[in-house]
């Protein structure tokens, strides 16, 4: 059974298919790259899976238990996190808050205990604390916990994005354009990370206009072109269709090719 | 730096003013300013309310609505149930409490320009309701509402009796609220505020979170209206207008809205008190607080209490520009 199924999918925005009848499955352990020209669905059926909107028509699946009709906080509880495209933090904390917040799940202190600061409380405090500096040393940021998130440079506010994901604890971890914005050599260290990640037992979908660093990352990689699935495969396989080639290179999307 | 220093220095500040606060009616003398006193504490407790909401994202021009409903059921629960103010103050917070779970369930899922429009017309929708119910007083509202009932000797005659009774309310509030923003609750809130789309990815449920806070600040609002019918002895519609909704709103903003506690005590006490000391009539307060709330979004959009933050960035910024020749900054 793969970890998430996504079965027959459709989202339509009024009269709009956004996403058509895609079918697709992401296993335990994997890293799946989704590519796609700009408009294809890509963005969509992450709000889907993610809960942010339901789909119009089908089904999602995650470890086996229908998560359709569920809300963004019920999905996230259940184990599949998300980093944005923008980067979308609590700009106003610092980093270390930023991360902390992202522990909310696992944060149990309620008013009585925060108020009468109760060893208990304390001890939980103290512990989360040292998972947030884990999380942040893992992800290279220690060295910046006290800044705020709105003075850190580009490319750490990116990775911040997905250390706050981390935080959750998630078992599927959709990244949306991490290496969107980067110069080579942030964009291999984020690759350096994302496979760290993905080393530590998390599997990864992610949405990436850099096709040359997910042909090297992905396991698999899923097209979609128009709200539909063109084709899915390994990075070689792809390379080597030539429907997907025929979308990339089609007279109209030309210029994705060469924004990507 | 030293957040500790400060810390220190501003639980220093808080326990001399709560001294101040406790040795009040000894200084003051005049019937009139311990009245200005009362009306505070009740003015900071609605202020604070409104920050609560405001700390989840949600801007309330409403928050007279559920003072009144705590302020008539109160007077309800005493004249014609016969029940003790004792009981009828918590019950009042219930009832308020209540009414917000039924209304916030629908309110809090469309926050933004949606969530202030229907809250001002519930208040106006409210007062009109009290104007109409003949069983509640019209509009010539309700009158001779009896005093507290007294605690074995201590009986409810004098206006510093009623002052040490808002004070002990206004503290619960405060140490009560306190402790709502120190736990994962205030957590959640700030995340929401903060950016309402990343926390839900984090499993902050929005609307649960929301609805908390609007439940919370309407108990406290309507314990504060319970205190106030039974303090006055006669309420009526039109002082729970959507007027002092904006009041309760220009308070929290004076203040500084990312001062949860701190904004609404310091803003209510410029508004409430600035007019007596400047002496202005009645009529002219209106545009006075006017030109107040105007002044502050151009100028100080992040209240008072962000005055020092600013004044250190504003030095910061001019170090910085003199750092060629440094003895000229001093």
């Amino acid at each position: 059974m793969a970890l998430l199924e996504v079965k027959n999918v459709t989202k339509n925005f009024g009269g709009l298919a956004a996403v058509s009848e895609v079918d697709l499955d992401v296993n335990q352990g994997e890293i799946l790259g989704l590519i796609g020209p700009n408009g294809a669905g890509k963005t969509t059926l992450f709000n889907v899976v993610t809960g942010i909107y339901p789909p119009s028509t089908g089904k999602v699946m995650f470890e086996g238990r229908d998560i359709t009709r569920l809300k963004a906080h019920q999905i996230a509880q259940l184990g599949i996190g998300r980093a944005f495209q923008a980067s979308t933090l609590f700009m106003r904390l610092s980093v270390f808050d930023n991360v902390f917040n992202g522990f909310h799940l696992k944060y149990r202190v309620g008013a009585w205990r925060a108020f009468l600061h109760t060893p208990g409380a304390r001890i939980e405090e103290r512990h989360i604390r040292e998972k947030v500096m884990e999380i942040l040393e893992f992800m290279g940021l220690a060295a910046s916990k006290d800044q705020l998130a709105q003075n850190l440079p580009y490319g750490h506010q990116k990775t911040l994005g997905v250390s706050i994901a981390l935080a959750t604890g998630p078992r599927l971890l959709l990244l949306d354009e991490p290496l969107c914005g980067m110069h080579p050599e942030e964009t291999s260290a984020v690759l350096g990370l994302i496979q760290k990640v993905r080393d530590s037992g998390v599997t990864i979908v992610l949405v990436e206009h850099n096709i040359e660093a997910v042909m090297r990352l992905c396991d698999r990689i899923v097209v979609l072109t128009q709200g539909r699935k063109i084709a899915e495969g390994s990075p070689q396989e792809i390379s080597e269709n030539t429907e997907v080639i025929e979308a990339y290179l089609g007279t109209d999307e030309e210029d994705d090719l060469i924004a990507a | 730096m030293s957040s500790r220093a400060t810390g220190r220095r501003q639980s220093l500040a808080l326990s001399l003013v709560g001294l101040g606060a406790l040795v009040l009616p000894f200084l003051v003398k005049s019937p009139y300013q311990m009245h200005l006193a009362i009306m505070l504490c009740i003015n900071i407790m609605l202020a604070m309310s409104f920050a609560m909401l405001f700390g989840t994202g949600l801007i309330t021009i409403g928050a007279a609505s559920f003072w009144a409903v705590g302020a008539y059921t109160s007077a309800f629960l005493v004249m014609h149930l016969d029940l003790s103010f004792w009981l009828a103050l918590p019950l009042a917070g219930l009832c308020a409490g209540a009414i917000a779970l039924v209304l916030g369930s629908i309110l809090v899922r469309a926050p933004g320009v949606a969530f202030v429009v229907q809250t001002m017309v519930i208040n106006m929708i409210v007062v009109q309701a009290l104007g109409q119910i003949e069983a509640l007083g019209g509009w010539g509202g309700i009158l001779g509402i009896p005093r507290p009932d007294p605690i074995g000797s201590l009986r409810f005659v004098g206006k510093t009796h009623f002052y040490y009774l808002v004070l002990f309310l206004l503290g619960f509030n405060l140490l009560a609220f306190y402790a709502l923003y120190s736990s994962r609750i205030g957590r959640a809130w700030s995340a929401i505020r903060l950016n309402p789309r990343l926390a839900q990815t984090l499993g902050i449920s929005l609307f649960r979170y929301r609805l908390l806070a609007f439940v919370i600040a309407s108990i406290s609002s309507g314990v504060a209206g319970s205190f106030y019918a039974h303090y006055f002895g006669t309420i009526e519609p039109g002082t729970f207008s959507v007027f002092k909704s904006i009041y309760i709103q220009i308070y929290g903003i004076l203040g500084g809205l990312n001062f949860y506690l701190m904004g609404p005590v310091v803003g209510a006490c410029i508004m409430t008190l600035l007019p007596e000391f400047l002496r202005v009539s009645r009529e002219i307060e209106p545009m006075l607080t006017g030109a107040i709330l105007v002044l502050l979004v151009i100028f100080l959009p992040g209240g008072v209490l962000s005055i020092p933050e600013r004044i250190s960035s504003w030095t910061e910024s001019m170090m910085k520009r003199g750092k060629g020749s440094p003895a000229e900054v001093r």
